[in-house]
């Protein structure tokens, strides 16, 4: 695999070159059989999408949509029914276990909703833990930079316990920072936090984009949230069904209104 | 409600499998103990005594035989039809390996008679030159009907006799022989027993009461045939019941064992249904009713766990039987319902009285726990235990303080024993607050070296110090069991030891009987003497007899000795000259209040005793006489008839030694070794004996290991999403299979090393108390010490070998979309 700096990273994240961050050609998800009895639901019906280098992509639909179905096709957490997903050069439906569990510590980050860090870790620890999982030393200047984004150098001593609900996500979104993934893949990761802590972990990882050069792809409800995105996918019955580039609340709103009145109908 | 409890339960099988194997175990071993003593007991009271006998007149131990002279005036007492003399003697039978067979010698020879008490199995009545053995001991001898045996008498000479037939004993009360000769001639014509048969309508207890006026009562002892039948009767009982109590103690190990697990299973099931509770309070159930559904959970699975362990204790006992029982005997199977009926009463009641803290902690579950996130307890606060813990174990330090004195009364051994009992459950209170204390610097240690996959392991088992607590007391008792009595058995072998040693000089031959204490024939001592080469011989005539001091008796030993001999004890105040008087055990002096200068009485037998004044004391030791005298104060019976070891030494020991060896060699009931050979020998039996103790306290490990594995499940399923969230930033298969392991082991390990530590303690305690050595003159047994921490981190590993497989299938996905 050929990876070299690409242009405009500032510490130094890994690119592949001209390849998108993220692609996915093609993808279809089926629950159940569909023969006897037993319901057969499309999750993702034939969803091709592409997710560019440095950018802060926002994934948006109803529920049932399919959005949460897709990032973890994405993100490699479960396998399509049909249809490829390459994350860099790398095709991962090819992938054994190993390989994957290799991918998602070195070239992939996450922000799960809630009950991100491990209970008996310090939030320190939990922030390097994938590096640790690798048997690498983080690299100080990088952490550091990572440590100031997310404002938490005087609680990195702390057990998540001690930690609030948006502390603990900061500490979760640095540790997908730590190893300089290809992408950042967050599932609502506001979904169980108050707006100010919400606004300070958007903020960080629409920071991470523009300074860091990172690439992110979030799932999310709100509308407040996908306005930090620098475009919206949305998704309505496992379908990409619009794009939205510069997206506000506001814009945001009306095409979700949009969207469920032509579900409804 | 109850009902939605149960079908929790149901539904999560999987979650108190563990816990279902521990009561299982535990109530297994409870019935089994029941069957065995039972079956047991029934097997002796069916076969094993007569009812043909109407008197039966029996010598007094040592006193002298009846004569065909008595035997004829009992015969004329009217109303008796018969009268027939049993002959005792020495008769050794030696086997086909030419080694004596292992049953005591001394009283083993009899006649034979048509009387109950044989029971032909095979072969016929031996005729004049045939004998007739013993069924178990001739299989022992691998002699059959048709061999010729020979067979050693007191004397030293020997006859080779046919073996006519095999018979089982009936006995009254009497040790059952070994050999039947078809001609008693051959013991002599002096009787042990007379036995009289009743005239049809004749009273036996009028025969009795006139049989009693011929004879002095202290020599001659007259029983009905009935009495004598309802006292075997009696001890069969008995001795079903110290077996079984003896077993049941174990069996209480275990399922204090089997307790730690159950009590620690209901806290997690409870905590991990916090939630589930506080709904069910949210929507209106009671406090009472939250408690009475745990309550009522625990019961269900005991009572299932009491059903499998009665079908598995009534096979174990059957098992346990058909091993031990010789081959060909037949055992009558008894299952009582008591048996039963405890094993259950065991299995309901310990799992609810383990589960009551829990089911208490479940009621107090507030309705509004339902609605918080993490639905999860509060850590409680370790004080009020630790503290407990504490003050427990400096009782039990005080206790130990006040009786450290070798001299102690039965009371203050008591005392002592209590203090040891009280640190040991000073510790397991301590257990969390130490878990804490040691397990995190130790972690914090270990991390620094170890990878991922050790750090994770690590810090898991110290997340919850009182789960890891409760996990290891299980371990932590039966493993304190075990080296507790290994250090009392390896002190006590050390002071057997070091007692010969002291006693026996290492140049010394020694020559004895191949059973313990059974005296040497009577010619043994002589051809000693005239072995060329030797200078100096002494003998030691060890004896139970009584001692008299101020009026009150007890038992004690005795031994009559050469005052020049071999044999010296090591002497504590006066002098060890048993010219002079008697020399006697310090601890014995204390235990009978006499001090030198007093003078005492020895009752040797009935008719014989001798007064001497105490001149010494000397170290009492294990397996030495309690007295020595000296031999010329003896009567001639109890000098070279009494001999039961004899100790040579000369110029050169080896020449001493081979000359002795030659002389001995047709002999097989005479040994010659030395003094490290007999020290060997000592050792050797008192090993076996805690062989078996290890096997039985196993039982409450086996438990523990199955509370390990208990713990580790229920934390893998408690920490799914955790493993999820792990697998999702990058861990492999293979690093949460090794952190579970890590934890499995550390946990095992902290058991191990508590145990140990416990277990040493209190076998030192043990042997203060028991033996009267100083608390600080135990000695550690390594080997037991070293196999115990290997087992623990065999153990940990093989517990965490299901619960890793487990926690590496972990759906990612699953795990961290499940909130």
């Amino acid at each position: 695999m050929c990876r070299a700096a690409g242009s405009g990273t500032v510490y130094g994240v890994r690119t592949s070159t001209n390849s998108p961050a993220v692609h996915g050609r093609d993808l279809s998800k089926v629950y159940g059989s569909g023969s006897s009895g037993d319901v057969r639901v499309v999750a993702l019906d034939d969803v091709t999408v592409t997710f560019p280098r440095e950018r802060f992509t926002a994934i948006m639909g109803p529920s049932g949509s399919g959005k949460s179905t897709l990032l973890h096709c994405l993100a490699g957490l479960d396998q399509p029914t049909s249809g490829q997903v390459f994350i860099g050069d790398t095709e991962t439906s090819s992938l054994s276990d190993a390989q994957l569990t290799a991918l998602r510590r070195d070239r992939v980050g996450f922000v799960f909703q809630a009950f991100n860090l491990l209970p008996t870790l310090t939030a320190w620890e939990n922030i390097v833990l994938p590096l640790d999982l690798a048997g690498r030393r983080p690299d100080q200047a990088f952490a550091d930079a990572v440590i100031d984004g997310v404002g938490l150098r005087h609680r990195l001593g702390h057990k998540p316990n001690q930690l609030s609900g948006g502390q603990q996500q900061r500490v979760a979104c640095a540790r997908a920072l730590i190893t300089k993934p290809e992408v950042v893949f967050a599932d609502e990761p506001t979904g169980a936090l108050d707006s100010k802590s919400s606004a300070d972990v958007l903020g960080f990882l629409r920071r991470s984009v523009d300074h860091l050069g990172q690439t992110v792809v979030m799932v999310t409800h709100e509308p407040s949230a996908a306005a930090y995105a620098d475009q919206v996918l949305f998704l309505a019955d496992g379908r990409v069904v619009g794009e939205l580039a510069a997206p506000t609340a506001e814009r945001v709103l009306d095409r979700m209104k949009d969207l469920e009145t032509a579900v409804a109908r | 409600m109850k009902r939605a409890m149960l079908r929790d339960l149901l539904a999560h099988k999987g979650r108190v499998a563990m816990t279902l194997v521990a009561i299982t175990l535990g109530v297994a071993f409870v019935v089994a103990t029941w069957v065995v003593s039972d079956s047991a007991a029934a097997t002796s009271r069916g076969e094993g005594v007569r009812g043909d006998v109407g008197v039966s007149v029996r010598i007094a131990d040592g006193a002298p035989e009846l004569t065909v002279a008595d035997k004829d005036r009992l015969a004329a007492i009217a109303g008796v039809a018969s009268a027939s003399g049993s002959v005792t003697g020495y008769a050794g039978v030696v086997g086909a390996n030419g080694k004596l067979v292992r049953a005591r010698p001394d009283k083993a020879g009899t006649g034979w008679d048509s009387s109950e008490r044989f029971v032909l199995k095979d072969g016929r009545a031996p005729g004049k030159d045939e004998v007739a053995l013993a069924e178990p001991q001739a299989r022992e001898a691998g002699r059959k009907v048709g061999d010729r045996t020979r067979i050693l008498l007191a004397d030293g000479r020997s006859v080779d006799m046919v073996v006519a037939g095999l018979f089982t004993y009936r006995s009254l009360g009497e040790p059952d022989p070994v050999v039947a000769f078809g001609d008693p001639g051959v013991l002599g014509d002096s009787y042990a027993r007379v036995e009289l048969t009743a005239r049809p309508g004749a009273n036996v207890d009028t025969i009795a009461s006139t049989a009693r006026g011929l004879f002095d009562h202290a020599t001659r002892t007259v029983d009905t045939g009935a009495d004598l039948a309802a006292q075997a009767r009696a001890r069969a009982d008995e001795s079903a019941r110290s077996s079984r109590e003896g077993l049941l103690g174990f069996a209480a190990v275990s399922l204090l064992a089997g307790m730690f697990v159950i009590a620690n299973t209901f806290a997690m099931l409870v905590t991990q249904r916090t939630r589930q509770l506080a709904l069910l309070r949210a929507i209106g159930a009671t406090r009472r009713q939250v408690r009475r559904a745990v309550l009522v959970e625990a019961g269900a699975l005991g009572f299932v766990g009491s059903t499998l362990g009665a079908i598995v204790g009534i096979g174990l006992g059957l098992l346990g039987l058909v091993v031990n029982a010789p081959e060909g005997t037949s055992i009558s199977l008894t299952i009582t319902p008591t048996g039963i009926l405890i094993g259950y009463a065991a299995g309901v009641l310990v799992t609810m009285i383990s589960a009551y803290a829990s089911a208490r902690r479940a009621a107090a579950v507030p309705p509004v726990a339902a609605l918080r996130a993490d639905g999860s307890f509060a850590p409680r606060s370790l004080r009020v235990r630790s503290v407990a813990g504490l003050v427990t174990a400096a009782a039990g330090v005080v206790a130990i303080a006040l009786t450290l004195r070798n001299d102690l009364s039965t009371t203050e051994r008591i005392v002592n024993m209590g203090g040891g009992i009280a640190i040991w459950l000073g510790v397991l209170l301590l257990a969390p607050a130490l878990a804490d204390a040691v397990l995190r610097p130790v972690g914090r240690l270990l991390s620094r070296r170890g990878g991922p996959a050790a750090r994770l392991g690590i810090r898991n088992s110290v997340r919850d110090s009182r789960r890891t607590a409760a996990t290891t007391s299980s371990l932590v008792v039966g493993l304190a069991l075990v080296c507790a009595f290994a250090t009392l058995g390896s002190s006590i072998t050390s002071m057997l030891a070091s007692s010969i040693r002291a006693t026996v000089p290492a140049a010394a031959t020694v020559v004895t009987a191949p059973v313990d204490r059974v005296a040497l024939g009577t010619d043994v001592l002589g051809k000693v003497k005239s072995v060329p080469g030797v200078d100096v011989v002494s003998a030691d005539r060890y004896a139970f007899v009584k001692v008299t001091h101020n009026g009150s008796t007890s038992p004690t030993t005795m031994s009559a000795i050469e005052p020049d001999g071999v044999v010296r004890p090591e002497i504590l105040e006066g002098t060890g000259d048993v010219r002079r008087g008697a020399v006697v055990g310090e601890n014995e002096a204390a235990m009978i209040g006499a001090r030198v200068g007093d003078e005492v009485t020895l009752v040797l037998d009935p008719a014989t005793s001798i007064t001497t004044t105490i001149v010494g004391l000397h170290k009492g030791m294990e397996g030495r006489p309690l007295f020595y005298v000296d031999v010329a104060t003896v009567p001639a019976k109890f000098r070279d008839g009494a001999v039961t070891t004899v100790y040579a030494t000369g110029a050169d020991p080896a020449a001493v030694r081979a000359g002795i060896a030659a002389a001995f060699q047709d002999r097989p009931d005479v040994v010659v070794t030395d003094r490290e050979g007999v020290i060997a020998e000592a050792t050797e039996s008192f090993e076996l004996l805690m062989a078996l103790m290890y096997a039985l306290f196993g039982a409450a490990i086996v438990i523990a290991a199955f509370g390990v594995v208990n713990t580790l499940a229920l934390s893998v399923m408690e920490r799914t999403r955790e493993i999820g969230v792990l697998r999702a930033v990058g861990a492999g298969r293979t690093l949460v299979r090794r952190a579970i392991r890590a934890e499995s082991v550390v946990i095992c390990s902290y058991g191990g090393v508590l145990g140990i530590l416990v277990g040493v303690g209190f076998g030192a305690v043990m042997q203060h108390a028991m033996m009267g050595q100083s608390l600080w003159e135990f000695s550690v047994p390594y080997g037991i010490i070293a196999a115990a921490l290997a087992g623990m981190v065999v153990v940990g590993v093989l517990a965490a070998l299901w619960p890793a497989r487990r926690a590496a299938r972990t759906d990612v996905l699953a795990a961290i979309t499940t909130a």
